[in-house]
C-alpha cells in the first residue's frame, strides 16, 4: 500500500498573518496558532483539471480580449517557468491562474477606483495547465504599478498574481510575482511581511534576454515550488514484527 | 540526514488581493468570453440537486462584520468516501449584499486516510482574501454526525482543549446547514496547517 504524505510547512519562510505595516490584515488575520496534524488523504489528494477546459488563447492576455485585433497598450512580456515540488520533482497538470492590472495599473474590476483608465483590449486574466515537466508559459503585458491606500497612499510594486493547483490540495498556493530591479519592492509592506531577505527574493522574476521571443517582447522566468509529498510504500506487518 | 538538504523551500505566500475574481471567476465578475465557465461553480454536475445538501453562513472579520471580498473553495469526498477528479472541488463567494455564501452539493461520507483510520464526515475549505498574507485551512463538520472517533477532532479535544464548534456546521432544517466563519475574537475559527 501507498502512504503520501505532505511536507510540513515551515512558517519561518512564509509571511506573517497578522502584519500591521498592511493595514488589512490588522481586522483579519487570526491572532491563534493554527493547529498542528499530520496531512490526511483530505488534503493529499486534489481537484484534476483536465486540459480540455484550456482555451486556445487562455494563456494570451496579449489576445484573448482584444477587440478588432486591436492590441493592448503597454509593451509585451513572456512569463515563463516551471512548477516543482520541494525535492524538485516537476509538477505536471497544475493548474495556474493569473490576474493583473493593465499598462496603467488599473485592473479590470468594479471596485478598483484608480483613476487611471480601463484598456478595452486587455482583461489581466489567463491560465494553463503545466506540461510534463512543469513548465508553463503567458504572452501578456507588463503591468503598471498602482497606488493603493494603506498608511496613507501607497504604491505596489509592478506584479502578477498567481493561484496555484497541484496535485494535492495541500499544495494550494496563492502568490504574486514581481520584477528585477523594480524599485517599489523593498518598500511594499506585504512583500516585507516574509521575513526570510533570501525567500522574498524568490517572488521576483529575472530578465531573461536570451528567451525573449522577439525583439519586441521581453522575457521574465518565475520558478514555483510547492510543498513536497513523501511517499512510502509499506506491506502490511503482524504487530510486533 | 543529506535528504533534509535536498528539500528546497516552498514559494512564499502573497495575499490574493480584492481583485481575485479577475483571475478566478472572471465570468462571475463581467470579464465574459475568456473562458467557457468559471471552474469549480458546481461541485458534482453529475448529480441530482435534489440529493444535495445546503451550507450557508458568512465570513466575519475582528469587527464581527460579514466581509464579501473573500475567495471560497472547498474540497470533498463522495457519499462513498472517494475522491475523485474534478468532482468534489467547489468555488464562490459570499454574495455582495446579504453577505452570505452558499454552497449546495452531496453530504461526504466518511473517509478512510492512508493510515487506514475512520474520518467523520468533513469538507475542506480554504479562505484566500484581501488582508490574509496567506489563505487559511479549515474543516467544515456536521453536527448530525458523530466526530468522538474523528483522528482530528479527538486530537484537538485531548492536546489543545479547544472548544470544536467553530468547526461544526448546525443543522437548521433538513438539507441545510450553517457555518459561520470568524477570523478573529473570542468566536475565533480553527484554522489549521495540515
Ligand atoms: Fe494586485
Amino acid at each position: 500500500m501507498k502512504n503520501k504524505s505532505l511536507l510540513k510547512r515551515d512558517f519561518n519562510y512564509q509571511p506573517h498573518i497578522y502584519y500591521p505595516n498592511y493595514k488589512s490584515s490588522i481586522l483579519r488575520a487570526p491572532h491563534k496558532d493554527k493547529i498542528t496534524f499530520p496531512s490526511t488523504i483530505s488534503e493529499v489528494s486534489g481537484p484534476v483539471f483536465s486540459k480540455d477546459i484550456i482555451g486556445q488563447n487562455d494563456n494570451n492576455l496579449i489576445l484573448n480580449f482584444s477587440k478588432n485585433n486591436k492590441s493592448p497598450i503597454g509593451h509585451k512580456i513572456l512569463v515563463y517557468g516551471t512548477v516543482k515540488d520541494q525535492f524538485l520533482k516537476p509538477v505536471k497538470g497544475a493548474l495556474i491562474e493569473i490576474w493583473q492590472a493593465n499598462a496603467s495599473g488599473k485592473y479590470m474590476h468594479p471596485n478598483d477606483k484608480t483613476p487611471t483608465a480601463i484598456d478595452p483590449n486587455f482583461a489581466g486574466c489567463g491560465r494553463y495547465i503545466t506540461e510534463t515537466n512543469g513548465s508553463y508559459e503567458f504572452f501578456t503585458i507588463q503591468p503598471g504599478p498602482y497606488p493603493y491606500p494603506n498608511r496613507g497612499i501607497e504604491w505596489r510594486p509592478m506584479h502578477i498574481h498567481f493561484s496555484i493547483f497541484g496535485e494535492s490540495f495541500g499544495q494550494r498556493l496563492i502568490t504574486q510575482m514581481y520584477f528585477e530591479g523594480d524599485p517599489l519592492i523593498k518598500l511594499c509592506p506585504m512583500v516585507n511581511s516574509i521575513p526570510d531577505d533570501k525567500i522574498r527574493k524568490s517572488l521576483i522574476s529575472k530578465l531573461d534576454v536570451s528567451r525573449a521571443v522577439s525583439h519586441n517582447i521581453l522575457a521574465y522566468k518565475f520558478d514555483i515550488i510547492l510543498r513536497g509529498i513523501n511517499q512510502t510504500y509499506f506491506e502490511n506487518r503482524k504487530e510486533g514484527l | 540526514m543529506d535528504l533534509i538538504k535536498n528539500i528546497h523551500k516552498e514559494t512564499p505566500f502573497q495575499t490574493a488581493g480584492p481583485f481575485l475574481h479577475i483571475g478566478c471567476l472572471p465570468n462571475f465578475i463581467g470579464i465574459p468570453g475568456i473562458y467557457k465557465n468559471d471552474i469549480g461553480v458546481d461541485p458534482f454536475p453529475e448529480k441530482k440537486n435534489k440529493d444535495f445538501i445546503k451550507i450557508s453562513g458568512s465570513i466575519f472579520d475582528g469587527n464581527e462584520e460579514a466581509v464579501d471580498d473573500v475567495l471560497l473553495e472547498t474540497w470533498q469526498c463522495d457519499e462513498d468516501g472517494n475522491y475523485f477528479g474534478l468532482n468534489g472541488f467547489a468555488r464562490f463567494v459570499p454574495d455582495k449584499v446579504t453577505k452570505k455564501f452558499s454552497l449546495s452539493t452531496i453530504k461526504p461520507g466518511s473517509v478512510k486516510s492512508f493510515d487506514g483510520k475512520l474520518y467523520s464526515p468533513h469538507i475542506s475549505l480554504l479562505i484566500s482574501s484581501r488582508g490574509l498574507n496567506m489563505s487559511l485551512n479549515t474543516r467544515i463538520y456536521f453536527d448530525d454526525d458523530d466526530l468522538t472517533n474523528d483522528p482530528l477532532i479527538s486530537f484537538i479535544i485531548n492536546n489543545n482543549n479547544n472548544d470544536i464548534s467553530s468547526l461544526v456546521a448546525k443543522k437548521i432544517d433538513k438539507n441545510d446547514y450553517l457555518f459561520n466563519v470568524f477570523l478573529q475574537g473570542d468566536k475565533e475559527t480553527i484554522f489549521f496547517d495540515l
